[in-house]
């Protein structure tokens, strides 16, 4: 919630990016995404990231945190896909560091292992471009939340096709996400200012599993309820949202520019243009 | 002069078991302020539902603006004028806000019912920052609604209402944990607003308030009935009435026309005898 609060924040800033109109920023940053996972050349992967880097920069958002928010979570989910490339046992290439020597004829249940284990130097390169693209499209995204308040971004999607119904929802789901955050905290609390002594795993994990069916329960009510409250105001199914987005020419030059840059990067990465 | 709601021996049953209202009969004329008041699960929230067409009776009759509601006609169709109509003349302010709150931000949440109501965004617009200026939230307007404080749901809600202009205004328990500044100042714009012409139906067991912003209460009592229909003074100056459907304690005094409450204990400040 906090960081919710702390993008918030980000979003309100009078940078760059701020002042772009939310249906070009996500019509660009969404072509860019496309681009960044066909490139194959490491140093165009590394040239985007600079790139949002710099974007970041001139959209007045604090670098460090820029960093950590992309960087606290590629290692743990890129870094898990990607760490079985490197080792020779997945995918066979030229040796870089040898780890093991195993005799000939080595089999592990019904699979056969090969001589020696070492990591490749073919299986690091492969590993160092996913984890750089995975880093490059997540940078992307985080840029595209942060400079863009939550509720124009979700709006902002009605201009690539999204539904209303879907939009509306999403956005729903987002408002409603921190008063079910809140209540699940109170129980919390309430069982904490309770707690005389604490009970074994056992129980606690029954205690924890009987409150999220509690709050499955208490969401659907409230769902009904906020039902009643649409209803009561007109609401018959047919979702009505206030759009009001200006596009002006800067903002055409800079769908213009990330769209011909993209291109230009796939273009480069697949040795079309030298 | 048109009725505006008319209850005929209604009855309603949740799940078809538990009985919610018995037997209600009354009529309300524009312009009335009506004070529903009732303990804890009296059903009072459940006669506003009913009045807002968001529940049906079980047994009898609703009849509003002279039209019967019943759920074949007023729920089936989608595009039902009357019901479109219904719901520009009647506005309802739920008693927990957030379940009223359901837009990103207070400007689109006031914006949600002029919208419905198929007005243009130009229109939808002047009335929005007519009304946000009404309640004194303009400032308000490009906050999360999870941002907020009680006391400003609570307006926000209220705004989100007036910006349909309804002509009837239905509250239910609206000074419910509100400081005292935002309940006087509840208390002042209903008290305007019945000024004006609209027609208040206020759901509440916070006695201070009522006879501030009704002139009429309807008691409802813990068998679900209407006890008492009738004028507001008589009603809060008859003791055993307001004692037997806990509306009171026997600890409240009247000092002069108020009635105030004083939380006591039994030893040395305050002696009397128990019936039983």
């Amino acid at each position: 919630m906090e960081e919710a609060f702390v993008s918030d924040n980000f979003s309100k800033c009078d940078g760059f990016l701020q002042s772009l109109d939310p249906r070009a920023k996500l019509v660009s940053f969404l072509t860019l995404i496309f681009a960044t996972s066909l490139i194959r050349d490491l140093r165009l992967l590394i040239f985007v990231y600079m790139l949002t880097l710099l974007f970041a920069y001139i959209s007045k958002i604090d670098l460090l945190f820029f960093i950590k928010r992309v960087w606290l979570f590629i290692p743990i989910f890129a870094g898990i896909i990607a760490m079985p490339m490197i080792f020779n046992v997945f995918f066979p290439g030229d040796p870089l560091i040898r780890l093991a020597y195993l005799s000939p004829g080595t089999h592990l249940g019904p699979f056969s292992l090969p001589d020696s284990i070492y990591i490749t130097k073919q299986g690091v390169n492969s590993a160092v471009i996913f984890t750089m693209r995975v880093a490059a499209c997540v940078s992307v995204v985080v840029l595209l939340f942060l400079t863009t308040p939550h509720q124009v971004l979700f709006k902002s999607l009605r201009s690539v096709g999204v539904p209303k119904i879907y939009v509306f929802t999403l956005e729903m789901a987002y408002r409603y996400i921190f008063l079910l955050t809140d209540m699940v905290r109170e129980i919390y609390i309430a069982k904490k200012a309770r707690t005389i002594k604490t009970g074994g795993m056992f129980d606690e994990q029954k205690w924890v599993g009987g409150r999220i069916g509690y709050t499955l329960i208490r969401s659907l009510d409230m769902s009904e309820k906020v039902h009643t409250a649409m209803m009561s105001r007109g609401y018959n199914g047919d979702v009505k949202i206030m759009q009001e987005f200006k596009m002006r020419n800067r903002d055409y030059i800079s769908g213009a520019i990330t769209v011909s840059m993209s291109v230009l990067l796939v273009l480069i990465s697949q040795n079309i243009i030298r | 002069m048109e009725t505006i709601f008319d209850m005929r021996n209604v009855s309603y049953t949740y799940v078809g078991k538990i009985n919610a209202l018995n037997d209600i009969s009354f009529r309300v004329t524009p312009g009335e302020q009506i004070s529903i008041m009732g303990s804890n699960g009296s059903g009072k929230s459940t006669l506003l539902s009913l009045l807002n067409g968001l529940i049906y009776p079980t047994l009898g009759e609703f009849y509003a603006f002279d039209s019967q509601i019943r759920e074949e006609v007023f729920d089936a169709i989608k595009d039902n004028e009357f019901r479109s109509y219904f719901r520009k003349r009647v506005g309802f302010v739920f008693q927990n806000s957030d379940v009223q709150l359901f837009s990103s931000t207070v400007f689109e949440e006031v914006a949600f019912g002029p919208m419905q109501l198929n007005m243009t965004p130009e229109e939808v617009k002047t009335r929005v920052t007519e009304v946000l200026e009404l309640i004194g939230i303009t400032k308000l307007k490009d906050r999360s609604p999870h941002t907020l404080s009680g006391g400003e749901k609570k307006k926000v809600c209220i705004a989100a209402v007036l910006a349909n202009n309804p002509d009837v205004l239905l509250l239910d328990e609206p000074t419910a944990g509100l400081d005292p500044r935002t309940q006087l100042w509840l208390v002042e714009l209903l008290q305007e607003l019945g000024r004006v012409g609209k027609t208040i139906i206020t759901a509440t067991h916070d006695l201070e308030t009522v006879a501030q912003i009704s002139k009429r209460a309807i008691v409802m009592g813990e068998d679900h009935r209407i006890v008492v229909d009738g004028d507001v003074e008589k009603v809060l100056n008859n003791r055993e009435l307001l004692l037997s459907t806990n509306l009171i304690h026997e600890h409240m005094h009247v000092h002069g026309k108020v009635m105030h409450e004083h939380l006591h204990a039994h030893y040395r400040e305050h002696i009397h005898e128990h019936k039983n």
